[in-house]
């Protein structure tokens, strides 16, 4: 085995038990050395990538087969009630078949992801501790959309923390407008046309939402997982105006 | 009605638990390397296990549970996290205050190697950590990895070298990195 070969065994694997390669560094003081180094050093390497603290209640988490989340746990009871709530969501679906809306498109389906794909981009521009911006900046920004929002009770009670444009929509313009929310950061975003036509839940491992058909536009409103959307939804529905 | 499917259950939630038992600490360092930030790893472990749960029929031999669970991991990562989320994150400072050392040197010392692991670019990352947390070897990690075992030597040897001359800039000048072997 020549050096060259016996440093790239060496340094791919220093702990390789071949006895062809421990002969090969047997052979040498200098091969014997870098071996030496090599495994003190995988040692350290090891040593740190295995000191990362596991949280101590992950595993009784995983056999209970918990969803993932940043959040407070679920409690059993609060699992109930989510059966609970999914069993009457059914029974109301089988009951009433014309109620059940039409399925997303695969167009809608992009945009969801889209979406999901914004706000993951994006939230690294609105960490927590930022200052509350007035609502006029908030409103210069909407105009670029073609709304605005008016000054009512339940807009005054909100801290609004980012605005900006947003190109979410193509052809266009979109405002992404963060606010805090009872479990983090809350995105409402509006767009003039309608990638949308039919309400649509959003969803993935972390953030819950929906995107809702909205006059003229689109109304997007994203937040964590247990985050009360509604709440929202109703605000910005009631305080939004188009102006053109 | 049987009691077989019960049974069944029940032996699959054992095995399934087991498994939890024996790896989850080693799946989720390797998440947390993953994607550097620890409620992520954590969620992705979570993750990771579901789709395990729902699997688990199709593990045939618990030997092979370990690189399974890695592949799923790293395809779940992929999926959920990798696409909306570049490569930025800061390994968590945090942590590796929380780690076992108390001696400030050691704490030191294990501080540079997470940097200098968490600088390594990720094609040279991810062999490393397979090779020393997974303890998998060339060949499973090639599987793993969906590449061919002389690209994952020659990813094992680039991620040495390049941790060799952190920690020994002085020691070995020639590592052996100015011929590396080709991909």
């Amino acid at each position: 085995m020549d050096d060259l070969e016996f440093r790239r065994r060496a340094f791919a694997n220093p702990h390789d038990q071949d006895p062809e390669f421990l002969a090969a560094a047997a052979a040498s003081p200098e091969r014997s050395r870098v071996l030496s180094q090599l495994q003190v050093l995988d040692e350290r390497v090891s040593k740190a990538a295995r000191s990362v603290p596991v949280p101590k209640d992950l595993a009784a988490r995983l056999k209970a087969r918990e969803v993932p989340a940043h959040k407070p746990e679920k409690t059993s009871m609060r699992r109930y009630f989510a059966v609970a709530a999914s069993l009457i969501v059914a029974i109301g679906l089988i009951l009433s078949p014309g109620l059940i809306t039409a399925r997303p498109s695969a167009a809608d389906m992009k945009f969801h992801d889209d979406v999901i794909g914004h706000v993951y981009r994006e939230i690294a521009r609105y960490s927590p501790g930022l200052d509350d911006i007035s609502l006029n900046q908030i409103n210069s920004v909407l105009e670029e959309t073609g709304g605005h929002l008016r000054d009512d009770d339940q807009i005054k009670q909100m801290h609004f923390k980012f605005a900006n444009g947003c190109s979410i929509a193509q052809n266009s313009k979109g405002a992404h407008i963060v606010l805090d929310g009872s479990r983090g950061a809350v995105s409402v975003i509006v767009v003039h046309n309608s990638p949308v036509t039919t309400k649509f839940d959003v969803n993935d491992s972390r953030f819950a939402g929906k995107i809702i058909p909205f006059g003229e536009g689109n109304l997007i409103i994203v937040g964590e997982k247990d985050e009360p959307l509604d709440v929202y939804e109703n605000m910005i529905e009631s305080a939004f105006e188009w102006s053109r | 009605m049987s009691e077989t499917p019960v049974l069944d259950d029940r032996q699959k939630q054992q095995r399934y638990e087991s498994l939890v038992d024996a790896l989850y600490q080693d799946v989720y360092r390797y998440a947390y390397w993953l994607c550097k930030n620890g409620a992520l790893a954590e969620d992705l472990v979570q993750e990771t296990f579901l789709r395990a749960w729902r699997s688990l029929d199709s593990l045939q031999n618990d030997k092979a549970a370990k690189a399974w669970l890695f592949t799923i991991l790293r395809r779940e990562n992929a999926r959920l996290y990798e696409r909306y989320r570049p490569d930025l994150v800061d390994i968590e400072d945090q942590s590796l205050m929380d780690s076992v050392d108390n001696e400030p040197d050691q704490r030191m010392d294990r501080k540079l190697l997470h940097d200098a692991i968490a600088s390594l670019e990720k094609d040279y990352r991810e062999p490393l950590l397979l090779q020393v947390i997974g303890g998998f070897s060339g060949k499973e990690i090639a599987e793993i990895l969906d590449l061919n075992n002389n690209t994952v030597m020659t990813r094992l040897f680039r991620a040495r070298g390049k941790l060799k001359h952190v920690f020994f800039p002085d020691g070995d000048p020639d590592a052996g990195l100015d011929e590396p072997p080709d991909e």
